[in-house]
């Protein structure tokens, strides 16, 4: 096992302008927020974000400039409202969006986490979005060999980045999830580069005592940074809640062209912890 | 019916009626009315029924909803944990039977849109996107829609981009499965030989004229239209149990 644990500034060195990138978590629970917050900090350039249902995390990212395309199956902000970013971008056409749909992602990381090309799933007949995702490229319709029923082949999705936060991570990238896991162990697997944020830094004995609650193996991980709080605005489940309050807060922002002062505040004018 | 709150109950009422006893059911994002309607068929007619929330949990027995329909506080008392790839493997089998989704536009034919108002080149409005949506529609049994702005610029002839696939889809030999929709009017469905909207039941203080009126195509009327049941007092205390603070108000503020 080689030792991973390191700095956010060393983390986010691992990511490239222009990099394919995935989140954990699930709108507003366990998004890698503190690490995104770096990868602003160090301007990074043309991202193509890809997920299943990101907010926050995508939408500062696409707020910062630190975006070229979203591919998402819903990017919104629940129950209070559209994700401000993403829609101002997206209609103006600072950004492009592929929208897709939630399965087609999730079988298109769990193909690249098997090492195939591509993975046929059920449903999607009919929908503009296949047409869209055909002359992209992403999915394609095809007749099943054996029993001739019509499916459709999702084209493996493999990011070169993969940015996940969790409850307990040693410092060899053994990573414990507590609560829903969402796709962060698929993404793991499919990811090229893995990243993980962890709320506390425990032993390798500690680890040990209980394999059953590691979720993600150490030879998954290429970094691990000691993140406590590192969801937040976004919740951690058996840790904190989300602060919907200060989602509000964004938004007001973003809709009163107040954001660079947004990031001027929660951003740029903190260190990474 | 003027009142938000009533209206909100006469719905999450409609839609837990569309759940049957063994049935397994799913909600996605940004669903107060749909996790209410499901938690509501739990605790009455449907016990046997999964409850499975997009948040993660099977069953809960949440104290309350939040903001975020994934709020892990609603996985709260769950007997164990689904994730989404294990409900889409399990809608692909057939087995997942009910599942709630939204839409900024439906049509006469029950497509959907959640993707953009305008073109998908250049947008308009840029919608959130359809999540499930183009992926369960053609396979779940049970599809049901709710929409809490019953105008002609939801209830459109044709939808701008069609996201979720309703009965005039490309591949018909794939639709089998049934469609409702619970709006602040009134339930629709398509249980007629040309699979088109037709009006099933009208909200009370609510009329088929209405209704017609705040649609931008002509709808079918079923032949044993009546007015919706109203929900009881023990039903309206269950939903008030579940959302002391009114989340289920937010989608009508809009």
């Amino acid at each position: 096992m080689k030792k991973v644990l390191c700095s956010f500034e060393e983390a986010v060195g691992l990511i490239k302008d222009g990099d394919v990138m995935t989140t954990g978590g699930a709108t507003f629970h366990r998004a890698p927020m503190a690490l995104i917050n770096e990868i602003i900090r160090q301007k990074k350039k043309d991202l193509v974000l890809v997920d299943r249902e990101p907010a926050i995390d995508f939408d500062i990212l696409i707020g910062a400039g630190c975006v070229e395309k979203v591919r998402a199956g819903l990017l919104a902000f629940e129950l209070l409202g559209f994700a401000p970013n993403f829609r101002k971008k997206s209609e103006s056409g600072e950004i492009i969006t592929k929208e897709g749909a939630c399965q087609p992602i999730i079988a298109g990381f769990r193909a690249a986490a098997m090492g195939i090309p591509s993975l046929p799933i059920r449903g999607m007949l009919g929908s503009d979005l296949l047409d869209i995702s055909e002359v992209l490229g992403s999915q394609q319709q095809f007749d099943d060999p054996f029993t001739g029923e019509k499916l459709i082949a999702v084209r493996a999705i493999e990011p070169d980045v993969a940015v996940l936060h969790a409850q307990q991570a040693d410092e060899f990238g053994n990573v414990r999830i507590e609560g829903p896991k969402y796709e962060d162990i698929i993404k793991a697997k499919a990811a090229k580069t893995v990243i993980v944020t962890a709320e506390e830094i425990v032993s390798n004995e500690e680890i040990r005592k209980n394999p059953e609650a590691t979720s993600i193996p150490h030879f998954h991980v290429d970094a691990v940074v000691h993140a406590p709080n590192g969801a937040y605005p976004c919740s951690c489940f058996n840790r904190y809640d989300a602060d919907y309050d200060h989602v509000r807060e964004y938004i007001e922002a973003v809709n009163n062209d107040q954001f660079e002062n947004y990031l001027e505040q929660y951003v740029y004018g903190r260190d990474a912890a | 019916m003027s009142n938000s709150m009533e209206m909100a109950d006469l719905m999450i009422y409609a839609m837990s009626r569309e759940i049957k006893n063994h049935n397994s059911a799913l909600h996605g994002v940004s669903s107060p009315l749909p996790v209410l309607a499901m938690s509501l068929a739990r605790k009455t007619h449907a016990p046997d029924m999964a409850f499975i929330s997009g948040a993660g949990g099977v069953d809960p027995e949440f104290e309350r909803i939040f903001l975020s329909s994934f709020d892990p506080r609603q996985n709260e008392g769950a007997s164990a944990y689904y994730g989404l790839h294990e409900v889409f493997d399990l809608a692909q089998k057939g087995e997942l039977h009910v599942m709630f989704l939204g839409s900024a536009q439906i049509d006469l034919h029950g497509n959907t849109n959640l993707s953009v108002i305008g073109s998908i080149e250049n947008p308009k409005v840029q919608l959130p996107g359809g999540a499930a949506s183009a992926f369960l529609m053609p396979i779940t049994p049970q599809v049901v829609i709710w929409s809490t702005r019953h105008t002609p610029r939801t209830f459109v002839e044709e939808v701008d981009f069609v996201t979720g696939q309703g009965y005039n889809h490309r591949t018909e030999e794939q639709m089998k499965n049934e469609m409702t929709i619970v709006s602040n009017l009134g339930v629709m469905n398509f249980k007629n030989p040309d699979r088109v909207m037709q009006i099933q039941s009208y909200h009370p203080g609510h009329s088929i004229e209405e209704i017609q009126e705040a649609t931008g195509f002509e709808l079918l009327v079923a032949a044993d239209v009546a007015e919706t049941p109203v929900p009881g007092a023990d039903v309206i205390d269950l939903i008030k149990a579940m959302d002391p603070d009114g989340v289920r108000l937010t989608e009508f503020h809009k």
